[in-house]
């Protein structure tokens, strides 16, 4: 029950911050399927800043750590700004502006981790190694029964990421900021009368997914996988986006379907372990996650609202 | 400064302007940035572009290479290379049908897997003869494919799901179930991938001897040419792509005109995904013999790339699908001639892509060029004109 709990906070949190970016962006008017390669590049540069501060510090320090944190959030912010430019100035069409982000992401980082690993490091290989960063335990918190696994070996990622997405609810729900955000994804020519300068929200808000989303992608590499490779690319994007639309575009709601995704994941995995089923078993816990949004995506889907203007190019001159 | 912005505005509307071939001429510009992209990319690491570029050709047997192993020559390596072209048209031209009904079919990656693992099973592990068995094989991957297209498109219309998600994690959970059933009953433990299947359902006859070489024969590459018409045909001239077509330009007005949207919505995603079937069964009953777990079939993801490139055009695709899989096949050549990660293909793809997606507004900066070339030259030549009247007013 503990490892349950355990292992699907630090699933779902990550999932949620992601989730949190893409509400930015889709309240803002630009659907954003381009979190899957945000989080891939914001890993990706996270991971290289953590490889190269590496020797600098002494094997025990938890400086690259925070610096991958920085960076990642760093990178996936650059990186979201190709969704921007393409989106907002070169008007294209944002779903396929976000799957070709995505398709680019991973071929450009396969080939620089490739790249750099040969040329820099001076080693054939297609990975940066991380580990699994080092968890703490609250005191007195965690004893308490059932629900003190909560408290109990946490990544220290996930308190970032929790101060993070309270940070951007009240951003998003108390600020005039928020205020004019909300209301670009629901009708952007308001807003431009109003004298808010519509591209504008929008690009912050689309910068703001991809910090939220390299957060994500680093924590994933220190957590699930232990290295950064082209396997970061599991559809953890994909899977956020569901979680938004099931959220109904809302954050706490939201939360609870990451929790649910985490938990069907983690849930499984003991499962399999605790009937002692051959390990290729495990391919089939993996699609849980899946199923299950599937199937909450059938049964929720009809009573959704979308920001209404969500996906369509602002033209000024169009009434 | 004025005037060098304007010999370029001058130089671009000269080369783009015409818009009878801009459908043509704005993919080989989208094409040339990327290429040029793909150069700085390799002059960066010491190496010689135009000698990469030529390796990549030489890989898909375009060009002849320096040697060849036994019983191989440039022929070899063309049949080779048309193998792989053979899924990748008919993959693309899934994309490009779905795309014209509006929809965005990014699961043809998941529809290409579950056909070839259907047909493996059915077909592939069966004793059937070659003449009963290969057109089975066809038989069962459209069928499939159909189905699992069909599925994405009444889930769209059943119940509201944004396609690109819902297909997203149908592949998810085709690539791990089927991974599962390989790794627990169809593995073979020396490639650790799935059992070879029979040489008679095969639909690419491997090494056949032809003089004193040995050949890898596609044979359904001329379908897949034939196909590329076809749908152009039903697209333009019949009831069922005039339909959908308008279902894909405006739901709403194609609504309006009575056409039954949901039926049309179904029925593109059957038809892309019966087409994506068919690049499943030719991509892992041709081009290899097995399936690798856990691996979805990138030919699936670089079709969006060779459809948005050709404008979602049949005839066009038949060409763009050709020079990404110059790229994508060539890559491995390069790699071993040159030293360059041959990951560096899929870069320039992705970047074709990048680009491919800016055509409207590389059509649209077009246009506003042409206009103002065109009102400056008006101002020119009222000034020439009227040369008095200035000097009074």
């Amino acid at each position: 029950m503990e490892r349950i709990i355990i292992d699907g906070l630090s699933f779902s949190l990550p999932l949620f911050i992601m989730a949190i970016g893409g509400i930015y962006s889709e309240k803002s008017g630009i659907t954003n399927l381009a979190l899957e390669g945000l989080q891939g590049v914001g890993a990706f540069t996270g991971a290289l800043a953590a490889v190269l501060a590496a020797s600098a510090f002494s094997g025990s320090s938890q400086v690259p750590y925070y610096l991958a944190m920085v960076f990642a959030i760093l990178g996936g912010t650059a990186y979201s700004l190709l969704h921007a430019l393409l989106c907002i100035r070169f008007k294209a069409n944002q779903t396929i502006s976000g799957v070709v982000i995505n398709i680019l992401a991973m071929a450009l980082t396969a080939f620089l981790t490739k790249f750099l690993n040969r040329t820099v490091f001076g080693a054939a290989s297609d990975k940066f190694v991380l580990g699994v960063s080092a968890k703490l335990t609250i005191p007195g918190l965690s004893r308490i029964p059932v629900l003190g696994a909560v408290f109990k070996d946490i990544y220290p990622f996930e308190l970032i990421i929790v101060a993070a997405a309270i940070i951007a609810w009240y951003v998003m729900s108390k600020t005039r900021y928020g205020m004019n955000l909300r209301a670009c994804g629901d009708n952007p020519h308001a807003v431009d009368a109003a004298g808010v300068d519509v591209a504008k929200v929008r690009l912050i808000a689309v910068m703001v997914s991809g910090g939220l989303s390299g957060l994500a992608g680093i924590s994933f590499a220190y957590s699930i996988s232990a290295n950064f490779s082209s396997s970061i690319y599991v559809g953890y994007g994909y899977l956020a986006i569901a979680a938004l639309i099931f959220g109904n575009w809302t954050i706490l709601p939201t939360l609870g379907s990451c929790l649910l995704f985490g938990f069907a994941r983690s849930g499984g995995y003991y499962l399999v372990q605790k009937l002692k089923m051959p390990s290729s078993y495990s391919d089939l816990v993996m699609t849980l996650p899946y199923v299950v949004t599937l199937l909450l995506l059938i049964f929720f889907s009809k009573y959704n609202r979308a920001p209404r203007a969500l996906g369509e190019i602002y033209d000024k001159g169009k009434r | 400064m004025e005037n060098s912005r304007k010999t370029i505005k001058r130089g671009v509307v000269r080369l783009l302007g015409n818009e009878r071939y801009q459908a043509v001429t704005i993919p080989m510009f989208a094409i040339f940035l990327s290429l040029l992209a793909g150069a700085v990319l390799i002059l960066f690491q010491g190496k010689n572009p135009l000698i990469a570029y030529q390796n990549l050709l030489q890989g898909s047997g375009l060009l002849p290479k320096a040697s060849y192993a036994g019983y191989k020559n440039i022929l070899t390596d063309f049949a080779s290379f048309m193998n792989a072209w053979t899924p990748m048209l008919f993959a693309s031209l899934a994309v490009a049908v779905a795309l014209r009904a509006g929809l965005f079919n990014i699961g043809v990656s998941g529809q290409m897997l579950t056909a070839g693992f259907i047909a493996t099973l059915t077909i592939g592990y069966s004793s059937l003869s070659a003449p009963l068995a290969k057109p089975l094989v066809l038989a069962v991957g459209i069928f499939t494919g159909a189905m699992v297209g069909g599925l994405i498109g009444w889930l769209k219309y059943q119940f509201n799901i944004n396609e690109v998600v819902s297909s997203i994690m149908i592949n998810y959970i085709a690539q791990y179930v089927i991974s599962f059933f390989i790794n627990t009953y169809y593995v073979n433990p020396v490639s650790r991938q799935s059992n070879a299947v029979s040489k008679a359902a095969r639909l690419s006859m491997m090494d056949t001897p032809v003089g004193n070489l040995k050949i890898d024969i596609p044979l359904c590459i001329i379908l897949a040419i034939l196909t590329a018409f076809l749908v152009k045909f039903l697209l333009d001239r019949t009831t069922f792509g005039y339909e959908l077509k308008c279902v894909g330009t405006s739901r709403n007005a194609a609504r309006y005109a009575g056409i039954n949207v949901g039926k049309n919505i179904v029925m593109a995603m059957i038809f892309s995904g019966a087409l994506a079937g068919l690049a499943g069964v030719t991509y892992y009953l041709g081009y290899f013999g097995s399936i690798q777990p856990k691996v979805l079939p990138s030919a699936g993801f670089d079709a969006i790339a060779v459809s948005l490139l050709a404008n979602s055009n049949p005839i066009g695709i038949i060409f763009s699908s050709f020079l990404i899989t110059v790229i994508s096949k060539g890559s491995t050549y390069m790699n071993s001639a040159s030293g360059l990660e041959s990951e560096i293909a899929s870069v320039i793809t992705g970047v074709i892509l990048l680009f491919a997606a800016c055509g409207a507004f590389i059509q649209y900066k077009v246009k506003s060029f042409q206009d103002e070339l065109k009102e400056e030259k008006r101002k020119a030549s009222e000034k020439n004109q009227n040369p008095e009247e200035r000097g009074n007013g």
